[in-house]
């Protein structure tokens, strides 16, 4: 018997933990309407929430949830890009624990795909990005 | 009993084992007690005290339990055959571990196959960020291997084969 995580927690916990990794570095959902101000900050999206789900009509007879969320890294100098990704990577890959602070949950693992780089010539940009899985009990 | 209440990823599991060179294992009793005996095997990253044990860096926790049989019959005569459960062995653990040299854990377990005598006691803790529910047994290594295929790091894997009679046991925190 499984309950059904809600999505506004995932929402929250994500950018509770990126902003705790980065700070002072700025953390968006999504987008930074202040990007031409800001030497570097990041954004997140989320995406594939699904539990599985198992046979009969019981609608509690799930399995876990491994929702993926993608990082994306914008700064100025490519450096402060690529040591931002460090900073997710040592803090994020392979953790096991609270996620989200006091008001988040446990996972059992993140597991980070560090994706690639990029450069946006006419926001002027450096550009690196990530998917972050991560496995929660239910 | 703090049972954890929930469905969980299979990340949830990590395998610890006594840390002494020469241990003395637990006894049929100690394998389902918590407090003070399996407690002390399993580390406190996975809400054990973790005072004399070693975490076991492995790839993935193999299936465990007890192996399947069953004593089969018929009669003359009879509509069907019919079957008797029969309690069978504690299942071995065939595991494979990323290979690293110095680890204390992975030479320990090199020892232990290389002397093929030492009986250590085994937990595979179950960990939800608060409450721990362990499966503990006794048992010898077996089956050292190596396998340094160059399509991924090294690998070691051996088999954990537990000794007879009742040597498990479950437990949890309370």
């Amino acid at each position: 018997m499984t309950t059904q995580n809600n999505p506004v927690n995932y929402a929250e916990a994500i950018q509770y933990q990126l902003a705790n990794i980065v700070t002072p570095v700025p953390v968006y959902a999504n987008f930074n309407r202040n990007f031409a101000k800001q030497p570097k900050f990041l954004t997140w999206q989320l995406r594939n929430i699904h539990q599985p789900v198992y046979t009969g009509g019981i609608q509690s007879n799930k399995g876990i949830d491994t929702p993926t969320f993608q990082i994306s890294i914008f700064a100025q100098e490519m450096s402060d890009a690529f040591n931002l990704s460090d900073d997710i990577l040592q803090s994020l890959h392979g953790y096991s624990g609270q996620f989200g602070g006091d008001d988040g949950f446990f996972i059992a693992k993140a597991d980070v795909f560090w994706l690639y780089n990029s450069y946006d010539d006419e926001l002027k940009l450096h550009q690196i990005f990530l998917d972050c899985t991560i496995y929660v009990p239910a | 009993m703090a049972l954890i209440n929930k469905v969980l990823p299979g990340y949830v599991a990590t395998l610890w084992m006594q840390d002494a060179v020469d241990p003395t294992p637990l006894t049929d009793a100690q394998l389902s007690t918590w407090t003070a005996q399996v407690a002390n095997i399993i580390g406190t990253e996975a809400g054990g005290a973790g005072t004399d044990g070693m975490f076991v860096p492995v790839e993935a926790i193999p299936a465990f339990g007890a192996d399947d049989a069953s004593a089969a019959y018929s009669v003359a005569g009879a509509r069907t055959g019919a079957k008797i459960t029969t309690q069978n062995q504690v299942t071995s653990m065939t595991i494979t571990a990323a290979w690293n040299s110095a680890d204390a854990a992975l030479l320990q377990i090199r020892a232990d196959g290389y002397s093929g005598s030492t009986i250590r006691t085994y937990t595979i803790a179950v960990y939800d960020g608060t409450d721990t529910v362990a499966y503990s047994f006794n048992a010898r290594v077996g089956g050292l291997q190596w396998d340094m295929s160059p399509s991924a790091e090294g690998k070691f894997i051996f088999t954990i084969h537990p000794v007879g009679g009742n040597s498990y046991g479950w437990s949890t925190n309370t």
